[in-house]
């Protein structure tokens, strides 16, 4: 790539350096602009769930009916609404709730990537590395996890496990694994054919070690960028389990399913559903945006 | 310079979003942000009806058609495979039965015009003449026995409704228009339950002809309207019975009735006049309803009452004062005039008051949190004990009540650690074996509209949805109850058996549910249901 | 080759079999049809129990299993305990929006995602390719649900430019497919730029360019066709779990395609029609996939089927 765009200023050389010089730099921020503006969303939710007890004006449970539905302070013509984004159904400040939400979300998208991940990445490793039989059972296995309804899954865990957030977090974590499994079994067997792995198996290394040595090395930035990319998702399936009955309990501040308990608000209090999905699809797109210019940075084949 | 666009950009296109998450909300006052984005790509004859929508009603040529959306489709039209709402909604307009239970849920005649008690245990029916179903078939004594013999057979054994008609031994033809029911035993509910999904009278030789598979996705009655199309999940049409034996009815040519399940799309559909009549409004959207100046919200009550039942074998709770206390704790006036926005109203019992055997003279538990405290520390409950309270996921104007219910709890030194499910799991695994925590939402039809049953399944022992609640005083009382159907002794019994319940409290009684519906202004006549069997003869639109 | 199909066949076979294994017992583990079938009636425990007896769940699990399967050999799924329709039946009817609705998803999603995807392969680094990304991001920017509400409110309530819900005419497809579609493009619209970019980055692409051909044409030619493969196979697995997997979209809009009535089927713990709708779905997906892995070779003589097996 980097070739490309040595032709591309060959061109302009006659330029005057100056602009030239302004040129690049501008170029350079366009280039990786989305990087930035990603990396730079990630860290606004992630400090904001990090650090939310001490920028949250209030308690995210902190309820009082006589301010249910107010309107946000500066939208509102009575002027009686103290609330920066307004108060929600049952009269709780929506900005302290959202800054809450985000614990809730990253938590969600955090711990429920780890599951995939490792569930993912071993299931990969041993398919693509092994072959064969292996290869065979683990990708019927995928097939399987593909064909089998999510939302039965999740019925399923929470009638058996009983609910809670956790319990999300685990369904996410083990419906997701197959994502991981199928791009690092490719890679595997790729890598599996390079002289150096091969060497490394002549002179009679152990499979764990040449895995760990020479295998997952090479696969570490694909992971990297998938579990980006996956974080993503899972913050907005979280909401989505939520539009399906099976959410987080709703004392919970997530954003999920702040904005599916209160989208039959949206034509009367529209403060209650926006600024949720406000603070969704941002993180979601920061994480996105992120996950994209990583994987431009560290392995632009990958097909995900 | 490109920079400086950029943040332009990036600005613009954020607030874009935001507008359109936020435009609708612009009904009254937002309007000026939201058309930026609305007007942007212009369309010729649609365009005119966008700013006339918002003041005038955009229901064009739909002369003599009424367009009703609803939640659910019952999937299945045969009268004696069902239980639900979704069905009666519609099902009502196609069917009939020997008596009918009107608008005020008063019980008149229906296909038969008068019966008596012949004899002891043999009820005697007259048939009104001159009823055709829609094939064309005629409707008489063998109609009825068909039906009944039908309801209480094979066929019927498959499905939910043969159990409430077990008191009926057999259905004798006297002659072409009397039929007499011969009785096993004595069933005070009778005559209302004739009124119900299983008894309404099908067509003999249609369905010895096409067979069940055919009548459950083509159904024929005697009703107002012949149901001409079903397209599952989607769609129903029915259309006038020109050969109705109510005099000049119905009023409508046709109607149509939309499945739209998810609330805030029926919602839209209503707001732009695709549908004249959205069944099922939310609490959420009362608000949206009411503001439109073509539309109107229809309230009714319903018998449906909603509780948190506790499970009496859970400490605590196994102690009555303790359950008191809770229903002490929380302030129901509150919960129904915030959250529901006024509409639901107080109960005493397990009942609404259209229930027979509500006792008027019970006053709901009052909120009085001192009280609540008194017994709770009379009781030996500590301060900060935990009580589980499982309600289902799918029911967010629940959600936010058992919320405030937790809310109230804290205040007496509780804490509520609130679980939502799926309420299905909840209905049918978690609740009939003990397994929803301390407490866990409860809402019951009643739709007989008489405390028998609900009493008799809640609180006798060993009902499937009692795991744990037991009183031998109850027992006596529901058994009682049960042996006689003089109306007045049973009434009699009925008050002694609310007042021991109310002392008992099994559950935190909330409120009585209401049914709303958002109506177009073009639609005259149209009364909203108290049991959701929504009345068409004589609706009218203009 | 052939060997290779057959023997990804035989595997089916046993795909199919856990299946129908898992759901036919996890499913008992949820609740009780009967009981929900009578919630609303509220019934005695014996009618409940009479009803469960009529539908054949008070046998033992294994005899159940086992007509469950005999009836399966047969290609007979049972009959559904809400409707009473043969569960074939019910699948067919509802085969027809919904393979309607992936498509216009699909049809959707590419025309938002291969031009931004080539415009910002082309145009690397500059504004338009980053908005172009932002663009083709938004729909996965937004739960599911959210995104389709959006969409009823702006084009069917303010706009009102196609209906908000139903099956009934192309006008009411818009939304749906619009909807769908704008969730699928996020991922394609990367790998329509990230495959562009490979072959853009070629030597020869940049020799072709200095001798002056025109960039549309070098585009057209080269980077397009490479675009292609990866984008075919991401639609053909895409498409195979579309036909199940757009319960909420089709919940939204009113769609009455099989995701939805499965999910509904799930609720009601329908259990003929879970199994009946999870077997097809899976099989469906299954073999979907097996022809994209097929043509995938077709496409690209170099990469051989079964790669891990030599």
């Amino acid at each position: 790539m980097q070739q490309g765009a040595a032709v591309q200023n060959e061109k302009s050389q006659s330029a005057r350096p100056l602009f030239l010089r302004l040129k690049r730099s501008v170029k350079f921020f366009f280039r990786n602009f989305s990087g930035f503006l990603g990396l730079f969303l990630v860290i606004v939710s992630v400090s904001a769930a990090l650090f939310a007890d001490y920028i949250a004006p209030m308690e995210a449970g902190q309820a009082s009916l006589s301010a249910r539905l107010d309107p946000p302070s500066w939208a509102d013509e009575t002027g009686e609404s103290t609330f920066l984004l307004g108060a929600d159904q049952l009269g709780r400040d929506m900005l302290s709730r959202i800054i809450y939400g985000a614990q809730i979300s990253i938590k969600v998208g955090f711990f429920g990537v780890l599951i995939a991940m490792i569930l993912g990445t071993i299931m990969g490793l041993i398919s693509g590395y092994f072959g064969k039989w292996m290869d065979d059972l683990i990708m019927r296995l995928a097939d399987i996890q593909l064909a089998f309804p999510f939302i039965l899954f999740a019925i399923i865990v929470m009638s058996v496990l009983g609910p809670g957030i956790w319990k999300i977090i685990i369904i996410l974590g083990i419906t997701n694994w197959v994502g991981f499994a199928r791009v690092i079994r490719g890679q595997v067997i790729s890598l599996k054919e390079m002289e150096y792995v091969q060497a490394a198996h002549a002179v009679g290394g152990s499979h764990f070690r040449i895995i760990r040595k020479h295998v997952l090395p090479n696969v570490l930035s694909s992971i990297l960028v998938l579990a980006t990319l996956y974080i993503a998702e899972f913050i907005l399936l979280e909401a989505s389990l939520t539009f399906l009955g099976l959410g987080v309990d709703p004392t919970i501040p997530s954003w999920g399913g702040m904005l599916a308990d209160s989208r039959n608000y949206i034509t009367s209090a529209w403060w209650t559903a926006t600024f949720p999905g406000f603070a969704i699809m941002l993180t979601v797109l920061g994480f996105n945006l992120f996950g994209d210019w990583l994987r431009d940075k560290l392995d632009p084949n990958l097909k995900v | 310079m490109l920079k400086k666009h950029l943040w332009k950009f990036v600005l613009l296109a954020l607030t874009a979003m935001l507008l359109l998450a936020a435009c609708s909300g612009g009904n009254d006052e937002g309007e000026g942000t939201g058309n930026n984005t609305d007007n942007s790509g212009e369309n010729t004859g649609d365009n005119q009806n966008q700013d006339k929508g918002k003041s005038e009603n955009p229901v064009e040529g739909r002369d003599g058609e009424l367009v009703i959306g609803v939640p659910g489709d019952p999937q299945n039209w045969d009268p004696i495979d069902t239980f639900l709402l979704d069905w009666s909604t519609i099902a009502t307009s196609v069917f009939e039965g020997l008596v009918d239970r009107n608008l005020d849920l008063e019980i008149q005649p229906g296909l038969a015009t008068e019966w008596e008690y012949v004899e002891e245990n043999v009820l005697q029916f007259k048939l009104r003449e001159g009823v055709t179903f829609h094939n064309g078939e005629p409707f008489n004594a063998d109609a009825v026995k068909f039906t009944f013999d039908r309801l209480l057979g094979e066929e019927g054994a498959k499905g939910p409704q043969q159990a409430n008609y077990t008191a009926i031994d057999h259905v004798e033809v006297v002659d072409d228009y009397t039929v007499n029911f011969h009785l096993k035993y004595k069933d005070p509910v009778l005559i209302t339950k004739l009124a119900g999904y299983g008894a309404v009278i099908v067509p003999p030789n249609y369905i010895q002809e096409n067979g069940d598979e055919h009548f459950n996705n083509n159904p024929v009655g005697t009703g107002p309207f012949k149901m001409t199309k079903y397209e599952r999940d989607n769609v129903v049409v029915l259309e006038k019975n020109e050969n109705y034996w109510k005099e000049g009815l119905p009023k409508l040519d046709k109607v149509t009735f939309k499945i739209i399940p998810e609330a805030s799309t029926r919602l839209a559909e209503l707001q732009t006049g695709k549908i004249d009549i959205m069944k099922r409004v939310e609490r959420s959207q009362t608000q949206a309803v009411e503001d439109s100046s073509f539309l109107s919200l229809s309230v009714a009550g319903t018998p449906t009452v909603y509780a948190l039942r506790f499970d009496t074998d859970e400490k605590p709770l196994d102690n009555p004062k303790v359950r008191q206390a809770l229903n002490y704790a929380v302030d129901k006036e509150a919960i129904i005039e915030e959250i529901l926005g006024g509409y639901g109203n107080p109960i005493s019992t397990f009942q609404s008051e259209l229930s027979f055997g509500n006792n008027p003279n019970l006053e709901p538990y009052p909120y009085d949190p001192e009280k609540a405290k008194e017994l709770l520390a009379e009781a030996g409950v500590e301060e900060g004990t935990i009580l589980d309270i499982y309600t289902p996921g799918n029911d967010a104007t629940f959600k936010e009540v058992v919320q405030a219910v937790a809310f109230y709890l804290e205040q007496v030194g509780l804490q509520a650690n609130i679980q939502t499910v799926d309420a299905n799991t909840l209905t049918s695994e978690l609740m009939p074996n003990g397994d929803a925590g301390h407490m866990y939402r409860m809402g019951w039809g009643g739709w007989t509209l008489d405390f028998d049953n609900t009493a008799y399944l809640l609180y006798h022992e060993g009902e499937f949805w009692n795991p744990d609640f037991y009183d031998e005083k109850v027992e006596e009382l529901l058994a009682a109850e049960r042996a006689t159907v003089d109306q007045a002794e049973r009434e009699e019994i009925f008050m002694e058996l609310t007042e021991r319940l109310y002392e008992l409290a099994p559950q935190l009684y909330l409120y009585q549910d209401m049914a709303m519906f958002g109506v177009n202004d073009r639609v005259k006549n149209f009364q909203t249901p108290h049991d959701d069997r929504i009345r068409l003869e004589n609706v009218e639109v203009e | 080759m052939i060997q290779y199909i057959i023997r990804r066949l035989i595997h089916t076979v046993f795909v199919v079999l856990a299946i129908s294994l898992i759901v036919f017992f996890s499913i008992r583990l949820t609740g009780d049809p009967v009981a929900i079938m009578f919630q609303a009636g509220e019934p005695t425990k014996e009618a409940i129990e009479e009803v469960r007896e009529n539908l054949g769940l008070n046998e033992p699990l294994i005899v159940q299993y086992g007509i469950f399967m005999k009836q399966l050999i047969t290609f007979d799924l049972g009959e559904s305990f809400r409707s009473g329709l043969p569960v074939s039946t019910m699948i067919a009817e509802r085969m027809g929006p919904t393979v309607l609705l992936a498509l216009g998803g699909i049809l959707v999603a590419i025309l938002i995602a291969f031009p931004v995807g080539i415009l910002s392969a082309v145009k690397r680094g500059t504004a338009v390719d980053f908005f172009g990304r932002i663009f083709s991001l938004l729909g996965i920017s937004f739960p599911n649900f959210w995104l389709g509400i959006m969409l009823i409110i702006v084009f069917a309530v303010q706009l009102q430019w196609f209906p908000a819900s139903g099956y009934d005419g192309w006008k009411s497809l818009v939304l749906p497919s619009i909807a769908l579609g704008m969730i699928l493009s996020g991922i394609l619209a990367r790998l329509v730029r990230s495959s562009m970019l490979e072959i853009l980055n070629q030597q020869y692409i940049s020799t072709a360019k200095s001798k002056g051909i025109k960039d549309w044409v070098v585009i057209i030619r080269h980077a397009f066709r490479n675009a292609l493969i990866p984008t075919t196979t991401f639609l053909g697995i895409q498409f195979g779990s579309l036909l199940g997997g757009t319960v909420i979209i089709e919940q939204v809009f009113s769609w009455p395609g099989v995701g939805r009535m499965i999910i509904d089927a799930i609720n009601q713990r329908d259990y003929p029609v879970i199994q009946g709708g999870v077997i097809v779905l899976a099989m469906l997906m299954i073999l979907v996939n097996l022809i994209v892995d097929l043509s995938y070779s077709f496409l690209d003589p170099r990469i051989k089927v079964g790669g891990s097996d030599k």
